[in-house]
């Protein structure tokens, strides 16, 4: 298991510390996560590979987790951070369902994440995607970065791997694409994500959200991500 | 009373044998002594009105205002005991407040009702507190705009959110009264204190549940029912505060704000002169009409 | 100023860069599995536990009861595994007492994340829970930080590499209860033969849809220790004496009272 590296993580000043690390054996996202808007909804994607230090501890995670019935985040980081505030959340927009007797909005559910990561903001490490789908704002896209803002964007990339394809969605991005292009979208982009980058890997998964509820894809490296696609 | 003396009335959490609680219809009682005060529920908004006796002449005119603003949106006129009523508004400003920082936006009407409504049930139930002594009217209007988050940086896709459904009506006018027993309802037309029975017989006039009344037209309703409702204390003077809350393209802009002094003063004389032509009907319905075009040029 | 102080952290890694090693780490070695087949779940650990470079007991148990259909497997902190596995058995039943019903997999889990994230992953317990419920079978991973895995095989420790390597070349779908015990022992067989941490005995757990849970201790014993070719035991007379006294018991009541012991003479030997 790797904590504190080999060499030490100064800086070359030899002061300045990269203390954005995890601790000592915890369990990685060492992650490619996106979501996306288009002209019916949301779209979510990510890979599926959890690492402590070097070992992959699951190489079929589902790092896209509901915490209502079309509002589900994207999960980067500390796991177990991320699991937990994904459970709190879960929790709290299952309870404003009940006394408001009315689903919660997007919006509800991206104010709660950016609440439990500014206010934890020196325990966590978590890296957020929001995305949900409502009737009455249509498909949404909410990113809580590490210092715990918020930001609405058209499309948003995420963890380790997204470094590496700032460039390609940047050129590939369109406004107000069909689900078929999204899904094409989301589905290259992260292919490109895993290629680069030793922490991503795995199964490509997706959920596409939009008035018909949510639907699951699931595409495969056996088959350079092809299929088999929708899995319900 | 024939229970009286019985002691079931000496404390909150003590049923009478008949399932009656005394102290909150104590509390009613003191409620029924308040000045008038009347909401009433618009196509386009909320109006808020009540009638303040004036009980010394030293009194500031305009000052002591009996309608607190909540939140932005939200304000609340109470009948009954007014530091009650003070304590209750603070509440509902906590509440408020509470939810924007959870919610980092506004709170619906009816999320405020309801919660002010389990507050005040809750003073009902220990032998150490007092039910209070006030029915409240909580107006406000939830906004019909999609709202940003607060704090959100960035607007989503310049195309817009994608897969809404459009047309579908969102926000609008609420109106909520909540008495001593913490029971609450949804009105479109609600009046409590020393005259409700005349006001109440005003509202029921209006046919407000077919959604015509229009947020000036309210205006002008409610001042003149206030005046109605204070046809049987005539002998003690008045003031007429009002407020009210609009659409977002209304006068307002969807916050809760009081209604400007020209229109109070010319919702007041028109108030005076229904009053006045009571017996000639057609001349004061003439000049509502005439008052109310040239409110809208 | 408000917040962490982090100046003892920066003081480390100056030190860490200068090449002033880290304190020792100790080693918590450990191989435990667990596999879903058609009808119920299997988990299996070895026995060894290790304080440091000694084996502190050759033959412990690694699989805790938490309810009569849900086991753990446990590794990292023996003590930490032991009574974090100890309160949440408790809790479960409590549950289960209160709400009338059997508990669930899915329960034992939240509560054990939960507890385990509240403490940061200073309680270093990293379990394998696993179990049978009215929803269906169950089988998660629970890591000292409180992250959870749901997997259909699964291994933790220090020879989950060694044992998921067996599981990686030999696990299939649809595996029936014999199948699926002799991959967790053989799973575990590897972390015992090819992991330092690991050693000894293979215990394992068998949990059913609709038989009694069988927990069958010391399954397969691979390192059995064999027989001695020779001893140290003399033969009597080996040692020349000059001269004999015998005191009979007789003689000694005189001067003190003897109690006598059970029958059995061999009670007293000590062995060698």
């Amino acid at each position: 298991m790797v904590g504190h590296g080999m060499t030490g993580m100064l800086g070359e000043d030899g002061i300045h510390v990269d203390m954005n690390h995890l601790k000592k054996g915890e369990v990685n996202l060492g992650t490619s996560i996106m979501a996306i808007n288009f002209k019916d909804g949301v779209i979510l994607g990510a890979d599926s590979r959890t690492t402590t230090g070097a070992y992959i501890a699951n190489r079929v995670t589902d790092k896209l987790t509901q915490v209502h019935d079309t509002i589900w985040c994207c999960r980067s980081g500390s796991a177990a951070d991320t699991q937990a505030v994904a459970d709190i959340v879960s929790y709290h927009l299952n309870m404003y369902s009940i006394t408001n007797n009315e689903a919660p909005s997007t919006q509800v559910a991206a104010a709660l994440f950016q609440e439990l990561c500014y206010e934890n903001k020196d325990m966590l490490s978590a890296g957020i995607i929001i995305a949900g789908y409502d009737p009455r704002h249509g498909g949404q896209v909410y990113s809580i970065p590490l210092g715990g803002s918020l930001h609405k964007q058209p499309y948003s990339i995420g963890g380790s791997g997204s470094t590496y394809i700032y460039g390609y969605c940047d050129a590939n991005w369109k406004e107000n694409m069909t689900e078929e292009e999204g899904i094409q979208f989301v589905r290259s982009s992260l292919q490109e994500a895993i290629k680069w980058d030793g922490s991503s890997g795995g199964v490509i998964r997706m959920v596409v959200l939009t008035a018909k509820g949510a639907q699951r894809h699931l595409y495969l490296p056996d088959t350079g991500y092809t299929g088999p696609g929708l899995t319900n | 009373m024939t229970s009286i003396g019985t002691g079931y009335d000496l404390s909150n959490s003590v049923f009478s044998p008949d399932g009656r609680n005394f102290q909150v219809e104590y509390a009613v009682k003191a409620v029924e002594n308040g000045g008038t005060a009347v909401g009433i529920r618009c196509k386009d908004g909320v109006v808020l009105a009540v009638e303040k006796i004036i009980s010394s002449k030293l009194l500031k005119p305009g000052a002591n205002k009996r309608i607190a603003t909540v939140d932005r949106h939200i304000g609340i006129v109470s009948a009954g005991l007014i530091p009650d009523g003070r304590h209750f508004v603070s509440r509902a400003r906590d509440e408020a407040s509470s939810w924007r920082n959870v919610y980092k936006g506004p709170i619906p009407v009816s999320a405020l009702s309801n919660r002010l409504g389990s507050y005040v049930q809750a003073y009902t139930l220990y032998s150490s507190v007092r039910p209070f002594g006030v029915s409240a009217i909580i107006g406000g209007w939830d906004s019909e705009a999609e709202l940003a988050v607060d704090g959100q940086v960035g607007n989503g896709p310049n195309a817009g959110s994608g897969g809404k459904v459009e047309g579908a009506k969102a926000g609008g006018p609420g109106l909520y009264m909540i008495e001593p027993s913490g029971l609450y309802w949804g009105y479109y037309g609600a009046a409590t204190g020393k005259g409700r029975q005349a006001a109440k017989a005003e509202l029921e006039k209006l046919d407000l549940s077919a959604g015509n009344l229009s947020l000036l037209d309210g205006v002008k309703e409610a001042a003149r029912i206030i005046y109605v409702a204070h046809e049987d204390s005539k002998d003690k003077d008045f003031e007429l505060e009002m407020t009210w809350i609009s659409t977002l393209d209304g006068p307002t802009h969807g916050r809760h704000e009081a209604v400007p002094r020209e229109l109070l003063e010319e919702a007041e004389r028109a108030a005076k002169a229904a009053l006045e032509g009571d017996d000639e009907e057609d001349d004061a319905t003439k000049g509502d009409a005439v008052d109310s075009e040239r409110m809208q040029e | 100023m408000a917040g962490f102080d982090f100046s003892n952290y920066n003081r480390n890694a100056a030190l860490h860069a200068k090449g002033v090693p880290l304190p020792k780490a100790t080693s918590t070695g450990t191989t435990i599995v667990g596999c879903i087949y058609d009808n119920g779940v299997v988990i299996a650990a070895d026995t060894r536990a290790t304080s440091g470079p000694i084996v502190a007991d050759k033959n412990c148990e690694k699989l805790h009861y938490i309810a009569p259909k849900i086991w753990c497997a446990g590794a990292g902190t023996a003590a930490d595994t032991e009574f974090t596995t100890a309160l949440i058995s408790s809790n479960v039943e409590l549950h289960s007492l209160s709400t009338g019903r059997p508990p669930r997999v899915i329960t034992c889990m939240t509560m054990l994340k939960q507890h385990l994230f509240r403490y940061q992953g200073h309680i270093g317990a990293y379990l394998v829970v696993a179990g049978v419920d009215p929803t269906g079978v169950g089988l998660f991973t629970v890591h000292a930080h409180g992250s959870t895995d749901k997997l259909p095989y699964v291994t933790m420790g220090s020879g989950s590499l060694a044992a998921m390597s067996v599981f990686e070349s030999m696990w299939k779908p649809q595996l029936n209860r014999d199948e699926a015990v002799a991959l967790c022992a053989e799973a575990i067989k590897a972390g015992i033969f090819n992991d330092l941490g690991s050693g000894s005995n293979v215990d394992v757990c068998v949990i059913q849809k609709d038989k009694p849970t069988e927990l069958l201790r010391n399954y397969i014993k691979p390192n059995e220790r064999g027989q001695k070719e020779r001893n140290y035991r003399f033969p009597r007379g080996t040692t020349a004496y000059l001269n004999q006294k015998i005191i009979s018991k007789e003689d000694m009541r005189k001067y003190v009272s003897v109690e006598e012991a059970s029958g059995d003479p061999n009670l007293m030997e000590v062995d060698i």
